[in-house]
């Protein structure tokens, strides 16, 4: 893929603009100065046109009729390249024309606008018309016929174009100066200016599953544009390491709790082996390693279990999932505990106020209310009530209540039964084959399902479990 | 000898016990949890002490403390799942004699339970003698003067435990609590039918006894 740089397309950006406001301004000046110029020109045409309108004088007699002095030319505009001119009288035509007038240019005095250019030979020229000029000299006292002339003044433009180029020279070197500056500037600027994206990179790039320490530099901080990405940045890292510290506990606590099945599967068949034995004790022994193993297997299973429940509850995959009726589940998940309540002499009632629709694997559901109903019934006295209630409510949840009549968990516990692999009293859940991982898995199902899990208890009174599902139209 | 296992995981501690009964001899009681094991181990007297870390009721690390507080010297190996330096080293400063990870290997944890017991008794070969008489802890086998001399289980672990001391008086009521596990009571009058057999068994074709009786007191291995 081909590198972007941003410091190189602001710099591109910058150099771009810079050269258009140069040549923008070339431009205007070279305008501005050639009309300025031209204006002045034109003022200076039509003042030696009308000062050659001065020359033309009456004869002296009273035919009206008039002459061109030649004595008082004035001098040209430009000495290298003479002016030219012509001078027509209203009723006897063309009067005179400047020695250097050229043998094929034809004006005709009534045909051509006020201002126009044209070359000659090498020269552009600028060419004045200027209509009713009357004739100045006046004859006192003779009655005659007095009479306008109308004059055609040329001037080279050769130093106006010269003038013109020197100005846009000009103004074209000073802007490519100054783009020089500002591209500096804007180097020097940007460099600066992405000093705190460095800082930062480097920072970041310190970070790993080692030191999840990540310092964010006080420039960086400061900076309107990087803020937004550090905020993102430290949110994300602390989302990262959270999850990191959970696997990385969950490996730790996983290692601890296979090290005691695998102790006993190991002694077990050492001992088988330990010397030569009968048949009978080595299918005894046999049959005691399978039990081992099966215990083994079976904290695998729930481990498993709850990895996935925790990888569902992270959104990371998901499943057909099909419409099943809650309380039919929870009714199941009764059924399958009956067993073990029947032991106990403990009852189970279940109550729902209806039917609650809910898109689910009805599996899920059904381990997570085993495992309620499991606790609740085994930490029951004997003859005891364990009170399940499904409460469908307004507000688009579902609550399930699992109510039993025991000892009550101990305020200290309290916060640390969905851990993982927490036993409270380890002899208690030893004893009834606990591996710490039934709240921990009822937890993350519940929480994939985007639903909450609680436990109240009271000392003496009891303890009270509270699900909390989305119902589907709350989705 | 006699050997002591705390140990909440009753297949764990099961094994265990078979294991030291039927290889090496010992007698063995068994404490599911840290009290009961405290209560053991402060009221008899044991040759080793196999001491689990997670235990209900009361730590491992707890009942280990209080024993050592309480001036026992009994050799204790602690049974742990955890093997990271820290802890081994907060385990022998708290004074375990040794420790062993789980998973463990039954053969090692024999070898290293004589291991401390020999150690225990300031014999720290493995095979244990007194003038021409031999005997190898490793493979139980007994021999004087060259000559192989077949015990009962009994027999050899009463010899074992004079020759763990020797030359020292010996009671019976001493023989007795080292020998069996908590209901030792029942067996009072048997020591003699072991000494009597060990003593045909041992002077079996020489004119030099071993074992001597003190009126009263007991007995006494020596040359």
């Amino acid at each position: 893929m081909r590198q972007n740089s941003i410091r190189r397309r602001l710099i591109a950006t910058v150099v771009l603009s810079q050269l258009l406001l140069a040549a923008g301004l070339v431009f205007a000046g070279v305008f501005y100065t050639q009309r300025r110029l031209l204006a002045a020109l034109d003022a200076g045409v039509q003042s030696r046109a009308l000062s050659v309108a001065a020359l033309v004088r009456y004869t002296e007699d009273a035919s009206g009729n008039v002459y061109f002095d030649e004595t008082l030319m004035p001098q040209s505009l430009d000495p290298s390249h003479p002016d030219l001119f012509a001078v027509w009288a209203e009723r006897s035509g063309l009067l005179t024309r400047s020695s250097n007038w050229p043998g094929g240019l034809a004006i005709s005095p009534n045909e051509q606008p006020e201002h126009w250019d044209f070359p000659w030979g090498e020269v552009p020229y600028r060419a004045l018309r200027v209509s009713h000029v009357p004739v100045l000299d006046r004859e006192e006292g003779k009655a005659f016929q007095p009479q306008t002339l109308t004059i055609v003044y040329a001037a080279p433009m050769v130093s106006l174009q010269e003038q013109v180029r020197a100005a846009g020279f000009f103004i074209a070197l000073a802007s490519l100066v100054l783009l020089a500056i500002t591209v500096l500037l804007a180097l020097w600027g940007i460099r600066r200016g992405l000093l705190p994206l460095q800082n930062l990179t480097a920072q970041a790039a310190a970070v790993s599953a080692q030191t999840w320490d990540f310092r964010v530099p006080e420039e960086a901080l400061q900076s309107e544009e990087l803020r937004p990405l550090i905020e993102a940045m430290v949110l994300m890292l602390a989302r990262l390491q959270d999850s990191f510290q959970q696997q990385k506990e969950f490996l730790a606590n996983a290692t601890h709790e296979l090290k005691t099945p695998v102790a006993v599967l190991k002694s077990t068949l050492q001992l088988v082996l330990q010397r030569p034995r009968t048949a009978e004790e080595y299918r005894a022994g046999l049959e005691r390693s399978l039990e081992d193993l099966e215990r083994l297997e079976r904290l695998l299973q729930g481990m498993l279990r709850l990895a996935r429940a925790e990888q569902w509850s992270r959104g990371t995959l998901r499943r057909d999932l099909q419409p099943i009726d809650l309380a039919a589940t929870c009714q199941e998940a009764a059924e399958r505990i009956r067993g073990l309540a029947e032991a106990r002499r403990v009852e189970i009632k279940l109550s729902s106020n209806g039917a609650v629709a809910l898109k689910a694997d009805p599996e899920d559901l059904q381990l997570v209310w085993m495992n309620l109903l499991e606790n609740a019934v085994r930490y029951s006295p004997e003859g005891a009530l364990v009170e399940v209630g499904i409460t469908r409510n307004t507000n688009n949840f579902v609550q399930v209540v699992f109510a039993d009549h025991g000892p009550g968990i101990p305020a200290s516990e309290l916060p640390h039964i969905f851990d993982r692999f927490y036993r409270g009293d380890p002899s208690r859940a030893r004893a009834t084959g606990g591996f710490g991982l039934g709240l921990a898995i009822s937890k993350a199902v519940i929480e994939a399902y985007g639903g909450t899990i609680r436990a109240e208890s009271a000392s003496e009174l009891g303890t009270r479990m509270t699900v909390e599902l989305p119902t589907p139209d709350a989705r | 000898m006699r050997v002591l296992i705390v140990e909440d995981e009753p297949r764990l501690a099961e094994n265990i016990a078979r294991s030291l009964r039927e290889s090496a001899g010992y007698a063995v009681d068994v404490a599911p949890d840290g009290e009961e094991g405290l209560f053991l181990a402060e009221a008899n007297v044991y040759d080793a002490v196999l001491l689990d870390l997670m235990l209900p009721k009361l730590g491992g690390m707890e009942v280990l403390t209080r024993i050592r507080k309480a001036g026992q010297h009994t050799p204790v190996l602690v049974l742990t799942a955890r093997d990271d330096k820290e802890s081994v080293v907060a385990l022998l400063n708290a004074g375990a004699d040794d420790y062993l990870t789980k998973p463990f290997d039954l053969g090692e944890l024999l070898a290293r339970v004589k291991a401390l017991i020999r150690r225990g008794k300031g014999q720290p070969a493995p095979v244990l003698s007194i003038g021409d008489l031999q005997l190898n802890t490793v493979n139980r086998t007994v021999r004087r003067g060259g000559k192989a001399v077949p015990l009962t289980a009994m027999e050899y672990r009463v010899l074992e435990y004079l020759l763990h001391r020797p030359r020292a008086v010996v009671s019976k009521t001493e023989l007795l609590e080292h020998l069996y596990d908590y209901n030792w009571e029942k067996f009072s009058n048997v020591i003699e039918v072991y000494i009597s057999g060990l003593r045909r068994k041992l002077d079996d074709g020489s004119s030099h006894h071993l074992i001597h009786t003190m009126r009263g007191q007991g007995y006494i291995l020596q040359e």
